[in-house]
């Protein structure tokens, strides 16, 4: 009973009310937006209101908010879907109006196309996407190995490149603020690795003492990764979930309607 | 003096990059075997997987993509390795939607080969990749087959024998979560609230710090922070399974012990750089003060 009644109610709000919305809206163009605030109220309320009751119909297995959650995992679907159709929109028109860089965005949607065509028939054809029946690898996993992973791993290497030349060009000591952080930021990462070991790998008689100095050098690191470091982190994280948890109660009362395109509300 | 302080300052950036290049590939090609201590965060997460007892559950979430690799594998491959040698079983699935699944998949055939008596959908499953971390990961919490329905192969999660007994996350020992961005945070901040499960976090160096008021707070049963936390890890189990200590220092496979000699030499090039760049500017600035003294 409980059950179909969580059931019926996701199905008012969520498909009904919906229908019912953009049927007003054509004729009173004023309540365009009522339809989707009543949607995107019920849809926040639900989730919060079944941690605080626990009924079956709320907070069960097959209740409104795991069949909340469930939608939620489609809706990115279709959200993954929506880059697709960004991507090809402004890399057709990229080309089409030959602006700078046009022939990497055929690139882009070469890589697109055929890499999605490939993943997409081994799916519908039941063969698999990235293994076949036999264990050998797909078309597709040839791509992602041979092409994808590396080039991913490549920009990201250039990263330590760019961070030596900063570090040799910008991170100067120009202020107290920034020579702390200077400070910080040379202990850390001379903390964080065998340094001392390294410098005195050549001098035999000196590693007993490098190893002793490097593990109290360890042991300054992690207290400020863990006391300094954890403190800050942890203010901005409560600082971060109280600006959600406000931003969420607006949306939630359709105080704020930029999601909609509305304008930023009052 | 000042001559030379500008031409440092100017340098051909192209030096600084020859220097990076040979630091990082010298002590790959020829690895050092640096010594590794290890951290209170790295032992806690060993000790926690090592008090589980054979049939438990370990899910490994492969949160990560081909770029922090070198980082993430090892730490993957070490908590997989350790599970295996331990008879728990491990479920894995991947939600990083840039490569998170390729890497999966990699890892998995790799330690896998390693323990042919290990059998896919007995001791080990793969969910495969599920777009949405936050809401599958919520899903998981009530219902795994909700959030996914078959594995990697699609064959349906009902008729794989080890996944009989874990209908939810509340049937899973720990959830081992190695990850770039924030995918990590969503574990600690939605799985583990829904669910109860412990969470182990194995993040990137850069990342590592958000989690350290996590770790503080006691949301968190361990940490492998980085690549350092990775090479902590192959340590602790070396120490505690002569095979697997066999395997580290004699498999060619790149780990992250030797990734640590890399990563010293390029930490003290970077430090040298920044004391070499900071000397210069001061000099340059010391010249500047005393030129409009005068």
């Amino acid at each position: 009973m409980n059950f179909e009644f969580g059931r019926v109610a996701l199905v008012v709000l969520f498909a009904l009310l919906p229908i019912v919305g953009i049927a007003l809206g054509f004729f009173v163009p004023a309540l365009r937006a009522r339809g989707p605030l009543v949607v995107g109220f019920f849809a926040g309320i639900i989730p919060i209101l079944s941690l605080y009751i626990p009924k079956r119909f709320l907070s069960g297995e097959t209740g409104m908010r795991p069949r909340l959650d469930q939608w939620l995992i489609i809706v990115y679907g279709f959200a993954l879907l929506l880059g697709i159709v960004n991507v090809i929109q402004n890399g057709t028109r990229k080309i089409s109006r030959r602006e700078s860089g046009w022939p990497y965005s055929i690139v882009l949607l070469t890589g697109l196309i055929v890499t999605g065509a490939l993943g997409i028939w081994g799916a519908v054809s039941g063969q698999g996407i990235t293994t076949l029946p036999d264990g050998s690898g797909t078309p597709f996993k040839w791509i992602a190995d041979h092409f994808f992973l590396p080039l991913q791993a490549t920009i990201f290497a250039l990263l330590a490149f760019f961070m030596a030349s900063a570090a040799f060009r910008a991170f100067r000591a120009r202020n107290t603020e920034a020579t702390i952080l200077l400070v910080a930021g040379i202990l850390v990462m001379a903390g964080r690795v065998p340094l001392l070991e390294f410098l005195a790998a050549p001098f035999p008689p000196l590693q007993p003492a490098a190893a002793g100095a490097s593990q109290a050098l360890g042991k300054l690191t992690e207290w400020i990764m863990q006391t300094p470091n954890g403190a800050a982190q942890s203010g901005i994280i409560i600082g971060a979930a109280l600006g959600a948890a406000s931003m969420a109660i607006r949306v939630i009362l359709g105080i704020e309607k930029g999601y909609l395109g509305l304008g930023g509300g009052e | 003096m000042a001559p030379f302080v500008d031409r440092l300052l100017n340098l051909d950036r192209r030096w600084l990059f020859l220097l990076v290049f040979a630091g990082v590939a010298v002590p790959i090609i020829m690895p050092m075997g640096l010594p590794v201590t290890t951290t209170a965060s790295t032992r806690s997460a060993f000790e926690y997987i090592e008090a589980l007892k054979p049939g438990d559950c370990v899910l490994i979430s492969y949160d990560y993509g081909p770029s922090s690799a070198p980082e993430n594998d090892p730490m993957a491959e070490g908590i997989m390795r350790q599970c295996f040698m331990k008879r728990i079983r491990v479920v894995i699935c991947a939600l990083y939607a840039l490569g998170g699944l390729q890497l999966a998949n990699n890892s998995l055939a790799k330690v896998s080969a390693e323990f042919p008596n290990l059998k896919y959908g007995v001791d080990y499953v793969n969910l495969g990749f599920k777009d949405g971390p936050a809401a599958v990961m919520k899903r998981m919490g009530d219902d795994i087959v909700g959030a996914f329905p078959t594995d990697v192969r699609g064959t349906p999660l009902a008729q794989i024998p080890m996944m009989k007994g874990v209908r939810s996350l509340r049937q899973v020992s720990v959830v081992v979560t190695v990850a770039t961005g924030l995918i990590g945070e969503y574990w600690i901040t939605q799985a583990h609230p829904q669910s109860g499960v412990p969470i182990i976090v194995g993040p990137t160096a850069v990342g590592a710090p958000k989690y350290y008021a996590y770790l503080n707070a006691g949301q968190l049963v361990g940490m492998l922070s980085g690549m350092k936390g990775a090479a902590e890890y192959e340590k602790l189990l070396a120490g505690r399974y002569p095979e697997l200590g066999r395997f580290y220092k004699t498999t060619h496979a790149f780990t992250a012990t030797k990734g640590m000699d890399a990563q010293t030499v390029i930490h003290f090039i970077i430090i040298l750089f920044i004391l070499i760049g900071n000397a210069a500017y001061m000099s340059q600035r010391a010249a500047r003060r005393k030129a409009a003294a005068r």
